[in-house]
């Protein structure tokens, strides 16, 4: 039996530590690995005649497709992901850009009038994920997105965002039906709304920091309590689906308006229809952005997705954050987008 | 690449945005037309004052001066309007609504008094107005 430490990067949050060990205790030669996540290095025990060096690399590539990196040296300035982070932000700007002025545009003001039918809800489904909406549950889909694909395998994280996409639509369709039928107003409360989207915000930009891995020292995670309930619910899949259906009391001024289009269509159908298909219509563009998180995540370009990633949703949730702090009158609006 | 340049790029990039996110709605870009809107969006009929305001994708316009002592009623048309501008919080007046997605909705301001300005923000807060009276 041999003990050997190592050094390891990456490690950034309290759930990396549980899935280092994780995959690290599966190999057949390692008795036991401890992760110390304070100093950065693992403790392992081996009955491996390998020097440290060779079990090094085989570690290194067991953990390489989750982001981290094992060595018997320590290593002090990773240059290459220096480097990364100068293309990360002007890549970042630029989608940010770009949708600030989609949004200046009025391609997305075209007045729909007429009937509620489930197709003018469903393109209006479609305006809806492509404008300021998007800042806050777009916003919100990515990071987690990014940040959860980080951390797990490839095979659960999609199971992940199958589950919130459908968590998603099935609840909007039946709260859509709920409001049909008591037609009265669930939901539809601007304070709750509010308070909701600012602690979106306050979410969407820890998970940028911790994306773009800025705070080195003093890391900002989220309570390791938390990481450890969804790595929990992702057994019990319960998790994913209550994320997706909180997005209905998320604050967005198209969804709010099918709600109430929903409230006075006057029946359970027509009211889970017009949420149903108002959601549906939003499906494309999150999915586009969960699901390509994880092909991207699992690219050789991860790292600079990652940190792209983390300036476009730093940006989204300082913009959400202040336009949801003049939304509650704390702030005097500072722009108009 | 040279990291002088991307320095440069990102700066260039975040004043761009900045203009972009800072700048004024579409009412702005052209003040003439808004100087006529501003005359237009106020008037007084039988001793009441109507301040019009256009409510679909932003509020336009954004600034309105309209006279204090008077009785005054505030009218948001929609037109269409599913976006935030239709989910108005006027927190002077504790007034807070989703609007019909097109139709007039005709809000009592009561009498103001000069140089304390309405304001109204949706629901999100990205989009805004100030009624000014003098």
């Amino acid at each position: 039996m041999k003990k050997y430490i190592y050094h390891v990067s990456g490690t950034h949050c309290a759930s990396c530590k549980i899935l280092i060990e994780d995959v690290l205790n599966e190999q057949d030669f390692i008795e036991k690995a401890v992760v110390n996540l304070k100093k950065e290095t693992i403790e392992i025990e081996t009955e491996s005649d390998k020097n440290a060096e060779e079990i090094a690399e085989i570690l290194s590539s067991k953990i390489k497709p989750n982001g981290y990196t094992l060595s018997v040296e320590k290593i002090i300035i990773d240059k290459k992901s220096d480097d990364v982070i100068w293309m990360a932000i002007p890549i970042g700007l630029v989608f940010l850009m770009l949708f600030f002025l989609l949004q200046k545009s009025g391609i997305l003001n075209l007045g729909i009038g007429g009937a509620m039918t489930p197709v003018t809800s469903f393109i209006i489904g479609i305006i809806a994920s492509l404008s300021s909406c998007l800042a806050i549950v777009g916003g919100l889909v990515l990071s987690l997105s990014a940040k959860v694909t980080q951390d797990e395998k490839e095979g659960s994280t999609k199971k992940l965002f199958v589950l919130f996409h459908a968590g998603r639509l099935f609840g909007f369709a039946v709260l859509g039906g709920v409001l049909g039928l008591i037609g009265e107003a669930i939901g539809i409360n601007f304070t709750l709304s509010a308070i909701l989207g600012l602690i979106a915000s306050l979410v969407m930009i820890i998970l940028g920091f911790n994306l773009l891995g800025i705070f080195k020292k003093n890391k900002i995670t989220l309570p390791s309590n938390i990481f450890k309930f969804f790595r929990k619910a992702e057994h019990t899949t319960l998790a994913p689906i209550l994320i997706g259906l909180g997005t209905f009391f998320l604050p967005c001024g198209f969804t709010q308006s099918m709600q109430i289009a929903a409230l006075s269509s006057g029946s359970f159908v027509s009211g889970f229809m017009i949420m149903f298909s108002f959601a549906l219509g939003t499906l494309p563009v999150l999915a586009l952005l969960s699901f390509g998180s994880v092909s991207f995540a699992h690219s050789k370009n991860a790292p600079l997705f990652f940190k792209a990633a983390g300036v476009v949703v730093v940006g989204l949730g300082l913009f959400a954050l202040l336009a949801g702090l003049a939304g509650v009158g704390i702030i005097n609006p500072l722009f108009n987008i | 690449m040279n990291k002088t340049a991307l320095s440069i790029i990102i700066i260039g990039l975040v004043i761009g945005i900045g203009i972009v996110v800072m700048s004024g709605s579409k009412g702005d870009t052209n003040t003439n037309n808004t100087k006529v809107e501003q005359v237009q969006n106020v008037e007084i009929k039988d001793g009441i004052q109507y301040v019009t305001i256009d409510a679909k994708g932003g509020y336009l316009p954004r600034n309105s001066n309209a006279k204090a002592g008077i009785p005054t009623k505030l009218i948001v048309k929609t037109n269409g309007t599913y976006d935030c501008s239709a989910s108005l919080v006027i927190r002077a007046i504790g007034y807070q609504k989703i609007l019909q997605r097109t139709g007039e909705e005709v809000i009592d301001l009561g009498t103001q008094k000069a140089g304390t300005p309405i304001q109204g923000v949706c629901g999100m807060g990205m989009y805004s107005f100030v009624i000014n009276f003098e």
